[in-house]
């Protein structure tokens, strides 16, 4: 019966949500069922793209938790985070809900990078062709890279699945722009 | 109310920037990419410059409406706060007359839900007790409160919460023109 809940009824704002979800059903479909060598495989690594460039120009002028200034990377902070999530007494909350978790934030900026690597050895493979030797080397980069893209995502859901389990709040809902947390009224 | 439509209507206006913001961001990566392929092939020529004032362009649009959008989720969002400390007020209110009253605890969480419109059979059965026990409850809670109805004890805070006199009742010109 405490009316003073100060809790924001959404984490995170569309923008976020949008490219997250664009960019995850870009990366499964090229993974999957496209074809490599299929000029649909181009534009969706292009949307893709584009999604990540997006999230960058957002991570700068955009709303506050979505900034980069909210979630900066920090080992020593992801260390922390992970001893809290394993030890026993739980994690306190407070400081959770308000952006990325320092965890989630390291794995963040790893795939973001990724995608970028994926992204522009694709480009470089799309313009030299695989004849050429920029384009061999490419190539090879553009594999390794994509398969450590779809580990970390895998990693990424994992997290994801195992914070939501620990802490109580469904993490996969809050990435949908509802309304998160328990229902309001008594 | 006028409060949840211009919610919507913040709401909606999100989602179209967000949708405009997407587009821009596709159309500016194939937009770029395709001139990098240009160069590639052809070289550097006259052609390319305006080709590069049509990337900053865009790229500066999307930077522009990111802000925009920025400052419309910003407006939505002190319109939800404003709305928690409203209800949060009313609680802590609410709180407080209990607490004048001396209700006990039972009696406190029985008044809430009065006061929130649940019926005594929806009551008894949210506290797991009997309709009687719950009848039983309110009498007491309206002694105490000096009133004789659920709806008095509900007008007693929406009385507290308006104030000072009612704008529609009282028509003295000093009231209306003070309003506008």
């Amino acid at each position: 019966m405490d009316g003073s809940r100060p809790v924001p009824l959404r984490l995170w704002d569309p923008v976020v949500c949008i490219t997250h979800w664009t960019v995850a059903v870009c990366v499964l479909l090229n993974f999957t069922v496209v074809s490599e060598h299929s000029e649909l495989h181009e534009w969706l690594g292009y949307v893709a793209l584009a999604m990540v460039v997006l999230r960058m120009i957002w991570g700068v002028v955009g709303a506050r938790r979505a900034r980069f200034s909210s979630f900066p990377p920090s080992l020593t902070a992801a260390r922390d985070r992970a001893r809290t999530m394993l030890s026993p007494g739980r994690h306190g909350h407070g400081e959770a809900n308000r952006s990325h978790n320092p965890l989630g934030a390291l794995m963040v900026y790893g795939l973001w990078g990724m995608l970028f690597a994926v992204a522009g050895t694709g480009i470089l493979l799309e313009n030299f062709g695989e004849a050429s030797q920029i384009g061999e080397v490419a190539e090879e980069v553009h594999e390794v890279t994509a398969n450590l893209l779809v580990l970390m995502a895998a990693l990424h859901v994992g997290g994801v699945l195992l914070e939501s389990r620990l802490s109580g709040i469904n993490l996969i809902r809050q990435m949908t722009w509802s309304r998160r947390g328990k229902s309001g009224p008594v | 109310m006028g409060d949840t439509d211009s919610k919507a209507r913040l709401r909606r206006r999100v989602y179209g920037l967000a949708a405009v913001l997407v587009l821009q961001s596709v159309c500016a990566v194939f937009f770029v990419g395709d001139a990098i392929r240009d160069l590639h092939f052809s070289g550097l020529s006259g052609h390319d410059v305006l080709e590069a004032a049509v990337a900053v362009a865009l790229v500066s649009g999307i930077v522009f409406g990111a802000i925009e959008m920025r400052r419309t989720i910003e407006q939505a969002g002190r319109a939800e706060e404003a709305v928690t400390i409203a209800s949060g007020a009313l609680g802590t209110m609410i709180g407080e007359h209990f607490k004048h009253w001396q209700l006990t605890g039972a009696e406190a969480n029985v008044a809430m839900l009065a006061i929130k419109g649940f019926e005594i059979a929806e009551i008894a059965e949210i506290r797991r007790t009997a309709a009687s026990t719950v009848r039983a409850q309110l009498t007491r809670i309206y002694a105490k409160a000096g009133v004789t109805s659920r709806s008095q004890l509900v007008s007693l805070f929406i009385d507290d919460l308006l104030g000072g006199p009612l704008p529609g009742m009282e028509a003295t010109e000093e009231t209306s023109s003070a309003e506008r």
